[in-house]
């Protein structure tokens, strides 16, 4: 293929792309994204193809791997287009069938169609599906339709147009005026201006400038940016490229966490197809604008996703944040001024470009404008990516979209924005989602991880974890964050224990004030906030565990004891074999008890009961031993 | 040598080779196989570095004739892929880019001499008949079963030693430095075998050092021994070696000119490097958020219980070593464990014990002994 010249040739590629599309009336797309290839979508996909090829209907019905649909509970999931009938949970076994219903015949799917929950009727297409009927996928929408290998893919669904339409028609400064007039806020957790950004960089004096795109999702529960770049890596990639002209950079930098290999892989790709292309390099579209781009890879540091880390990475230093007296956007890599956006921000630009920004602010909030990407996962039943107009209330994105929580258990809280966020309570449910509204009730808006927990779920447990992680990660360079979040971690360590004091609460609050006055970047600054909203709302729950030294989730270990309900005990053994430290005793007359001394509360005896019997209890730590003296009586599963 | 003189053209079939010429460059491919026929020498040509390895490694040549361009691998890479596969055939180098940084870099690679293209029928002939000596000795330092058997003795030794003493002096080393260095080096080796509790030959540990030495060289050259690029070096010794060994972090050190201090700052700094041996197979248990209120935490414990080690450590055969990971974003499976490149959800302790079964026979399977 030769190199596209001008935005005539593009215009002639999509044709031929289209057409190459359309040469096959239907196209199965499997979901080949990183949670549904867990469940064996490689497979899936490989016996759709034999399958089709056996059939002799290759010219008919076409296979397409593609990136993350984002229904990621139910994968792997298979779309058949142009009807957008979906199947769930597909398995090999089920290849015969689907091939079947594609060429007319009748074939008994209905087990891998979508079931209402209210009135038990399958829902076959994708868009009646409640996952996706209250979603509004802009930055999502392409991956069912695309596989991310193949340019002409991305061509023909419309990519790259908005390059064209910039570089033929827009000068710069039209290109930066519409991202500022879209309002778009960086979606990679401080929800900063973009175009703000831009201009800074652009007015900025020094050159070369650097355009880069932050994919080092460190945010521990969120997935979304890894999804975009492998699922759809050339709409981040034409952004980038829109960034770099308007802002007037000559080079860029994709920053990939290295856990994410896929992403990377697939950002490596559309590098080398977008340059074999001439999207990429000298004189792009016959326009005079010359850019490329370099692949970093990031080798696992939460820290180095803050800007100046980053680029302090790049350089190939240790990524540790410094004082930013000067934004990055102004110097950055090598002293350069240097505009990082995250992956999704980058990937919202083609489309503000290509529909203006009217369309874009037409969605969303006055402050915070377009659709927001969050990974909804943790105690609820549909997990997966959802995408959703700025707005919609946390009800409507847990319970309408994620179908609520699993199990008839109870929902308690929901955590957004990370280890720099906080928990938000069912009083709060409908709290319009935007960047102000979170930050205002002590939560944030984050990369857009969103964890729903339940009553299992011990909110001391959660600010305990996010603390061990900040602990762990903070780069010690400030003493505020470095001794800060050690000294929380072990009042916190003290408190799941049983060992907690009263005075405690108040002095993780102090701490916390001083931390997020004192510390240097925003890790350290933000690092108190899961304690202090948990210590907000669920106080009650600290105190549980600081006189009572009980655990009312049953989750934090040394306050709990596992034991054997002799009454409920159905003899089937499913507790020894799970057990792998052989904690279980069975005594000669089949009375089968828990050895407490070997015992390393792993939960394998309590998983393995069956639910009929519901006889391995958690208890807490302090009965076991003195059955009747008159503490609670131990409770069942629902502990 | 040989003395049959081939008709042109002929690509000899079987049985070893004088040289072997690994170029895409089709006419002067040609052109030197002509003129190194016409001297008397066996010679097969491939237009890539795939197929020529290949050949190396069966037809031993006594010298391979290498471009530096070559369409399906970077030109140094082959070179240290040569080294490997047929570390008895003497590499010499040519390259339409004469630039002395190429020669450096080649001769540093190991080749034995750079040609700049194009070549003149007096200098090629002259050059393949010195590294056909060359190779004659390697081939019988190489010990019996190669060709020749016999092998050098201590005079053989002292040329080469005059050889790397001339070249030492051309470049401004004194032989104190040289010797100084070298011997560091051996202690290195002897120190990395000493820490990993292997005992094996003296000579072997030399080898085994210089081999680990030039699998490095050929990851920073992927990045022209830019100092920028460390993070990215270390990253690809880690994935190579499994671990960051001290040599090699040594030899980074020099060959980037960076202090030792800040590579193993970095080497600390990050969760992707590891300063002790890992096992064969990386278990990975998630410990995102997700993950976590799922129930990653009796996950590990069932884990840790059942290969008997705690997070951070490896078994005693090096099989597995058990790690935790900040989310590896496959949130919608928690609690997921990642075992090599694949994910299991939330395995119980006899899924669990089933994977580590499948993948130790794996291992018996394709153990060539």
């Amino acid at each position: 293929m030769s190199r596209i010249e001008t935005p005539a040739d593009l215009a002639r590629l999509r044709d031929q792309a289209v057409a190459r599309r359309n040469s096959r009336g239907t196209w199965v797309a499997v979901c080949a994204g990183t949670g549904c290839r867990a469940y064996g979508a490689e497979a899936l996909a490989e016996s759709l193809e034999k399958e089709v090829e056996k059939r002799g209907l290759g010219k008919k019905i076409g296979v397409r791997k593609t990136g993350c649909h984002g229904f990621c509970e139910r994968g792997p999931l298979v779309v058949v287009q142009p009807s957008d009938v979906c199947y769930l949970g597909a398995q090999p076994k089920n290849v015969p069938a689907i091939v079947d219903k594609l060429e007319g015949k009748d074939a008994a799917l209905d087990k891998l169609l979508y079931v209402d929950a209210e009135n038990g009727k399958p829902l076959a297409r994708l868009d009646e599906i409640p996952f996706y009927k209250h979603q509004q996928r802009v930055v999502l929408g392409d991956n069912v339709h695309i596989d991310a290998s193949d340019i002409l893919d991305y061509i023909a669904v419309g990519g790259y147009a908005a390059l064209a339409k910039a570089l033929s028609g827009m000068t710069p400064e039209e290109v930066l005026q519409e991202v500022k007039e879209a309002k778009l806020r960086g979606r990679g957790g401080g929800g900063f201006p973009a175009g703000r950004k831009w201009e800074t960089t652009r007015k900025a004096p020094g050159e070369p400038k650097y355009v880069i795109v932050n994919a080092d999702e460190g945010d521990p529960g969120a997935y979304m940016d890894r999804s975009i770049l492998e699922g759809n890596p050339h709409g981040v990639l034409e952004g980038l490229i829109l960034g770099a002209y308007a802002i007037g950079a000559g080079e860029g930098f994709i920053y990939v966490r290295q856990e994410y290999p896929l992403a990377r892989e697939h950002a490596q790709k559309a590098l080398d197809q977008a340059r074999e292309y001439g999207l990429l390099g000298e004189n792009i579209l016959g326009s005079g604008f010359s850019f490329d781009v370099k692949i970093h890879r990031g080798a696992g540091a939460f820290v180095s996703g803050e800007s100046s880390a980053l680029m302090s990475a790049i350089e190939g230093h240790v990524g540790e944040p410094r004082p930013k007296y000067i934004h990055t956007s102004e110097k950055g890599v090598w002293g350069k001024p240097s505009c990082l956006n995250n992956v999704e921000t980058w990937a919202n630009v083609p489309h503000i470009i290509n529909r203006g920004a009217e369309w874009f602010t037409g969605m969303g909030t006055e402050g915070s404008k377009g659709t927001k990407i969050f990974s909804l996962v943790g105690k609820v039943n549909n997990t997966g990516l959802v995408e959703v107009p700025m707005g919609i209330t946390l009800r409507d994105i847990i319970f309408k979209i994620g179908g609520g929580v699993p199990g008839g258990k109870k929902f308690k809280a929901v955590q957004t924005g990370g280890p720099s966020g906080g928990v938000i309570p069912e009083s709060m449910l409908d709290l319009p989602v935007d960047f102000d509204e979170l930050t205002r009730v002590g939560s944030m808006m984050g990369s857009g991880g969103m964890i729903v927990m339940d009553e299992n779920t011990c909110m001391v447990d959660t600010a305990r974890y996010y603390m061990s992680f900040l602990a762990h990660e903070s780069c010690g360079k400030c003493v505020p964050c470095r001794e800060g979040t050690r000294q929380m971690l072990r009042i916190l360590d003290r408190i799941v224990a049983g060992e907690g004091k009263e005075e405690d609460l108040a002095v993780l609050e102090e701490l916390g004030d001083f931390m997020e006055d004192a510390s240097l970047c925003a890790l350290g600054q933000s690092a108190p906030f899961p304690v202090l909203s948990t210590l907000k709302y669920f106080r009650g729950e600290y105190e549980e565990h600081i006189r009572e030294k009980r655990c009312r989730a049953g989750v934090c270990t040394p306050l709990i004891a596992y034991d054997i309900d002799q009454e409920t005990c159905g003899k089937c053994g499913a507790c020894l074999r799970a057990c792998p430290v052989a904690a279980v005793d069975q005594s000669a007359d089949k009375v089968f008890t828990i050895l407490q001394e070997k015992c390393i509360k792993c939960g394998a005896c309590f998983t393995a009961c069956p639910e009929k019997f519901s006889a391995v209890i958690k208890v807490p730590a302090y009965a076991i031993g003195k059955p009747s003296a008159g503490n609670p009586p131990p409770a069942g599963k629902q502990v | 040598m040989n003395t049959r003189k081939p008709v042109a053209g002929e690509q000899p079939a079987e049985g070893p080779l004088d040289v072997l010429i690994i170029d895409g460059e089709e006419a002067f491919a040609a052109a030197c196989r002509r003129t190194l026929e016409h001297a008397g020498f066996r010679v097969a040509t491939s237009g890539t570095a795939g197929q020529g390895l290949a050949l190396a490694e069966t037809r031993h040549p006594g010298v391979v004739l290498l471009a530096l361009e070559l369409p399906d691998m970077p030109g140094a890479e082959a070179l240290g892929a040569l080294s490997r596969q047929a570390p008895a055939a003497v590499p010499v180098v040519a390259s339409a880019h004469g630039t002395v940084d190429a020669a450096v870099e080649s001769m540093k690679l190991g080749a034995f001499d750079f040609l700049a293209k194009p070549v003149g029928a007096e200098k090629l002939v002259e050059t393949v008949r010195r590294g056909l000596n060359l190779s004659v000795l390697r081939k019988e330092a190489a010990g019996p079963g190669a060709a020749g058997a016999q092998a050098p003795d201590k005079y053989d030794l002292l040329l080469q030693g005059l050889d790397v003493l001339g070249e030492a002096y051309s470049l401004g080393l004194e032989k104190r430095q040289l010797l100084d260095e070298l011997t560091w080096l051996e202690n290195e080796a002897k120190y990395h075998a000493e820490s990993l509790g292997q005992i094996k030959k003296k000579e072997r540990v030399i080898l085994d050092i210089r081999n680990d030495l030039l699998e490095s060289d050929v990851i920073m050259r992927r990045y022209d021994f830019h100092k920028n690029a460390l993070i990215q070096v270390l990253l690809d010794v880690q994935e190579k070696f499994r671990w960051l060994p001290r040599h090699v972090l040594n030899w980074i050190s020099g060959r980037l000119n960076i202090p030792v201090r800040d590579i193993y700052t970095i080497a600390h700094f990050y969760e992707a490097f590891s300063l002790e041996p890992r096992g064969r197979h990386i278990v990975q248990v998630c410990t995102g958020t997700a993950c976590h209120v799922r129930g990653a935490s009796e996950l590990l414990t069932r884990i840790s219980a059942t290969l008997g080690v705690k997070p951070g450590e490896t078994d005693a055969r090096q099989a597995f070593t058990l790690e935790t990971v900040h989310c590896i974003g496959c949130c919608a499976l928690a609690p997921v464990v990642q075992i090599d490149s694949r994910y299991h959800r939330n395995p119980s302790k006899s899924q669990f014990e089933k994977i580590i079964q499948s993948l130790e026979k794996e291992e018996v399977d394709t153990c060539p002994a």
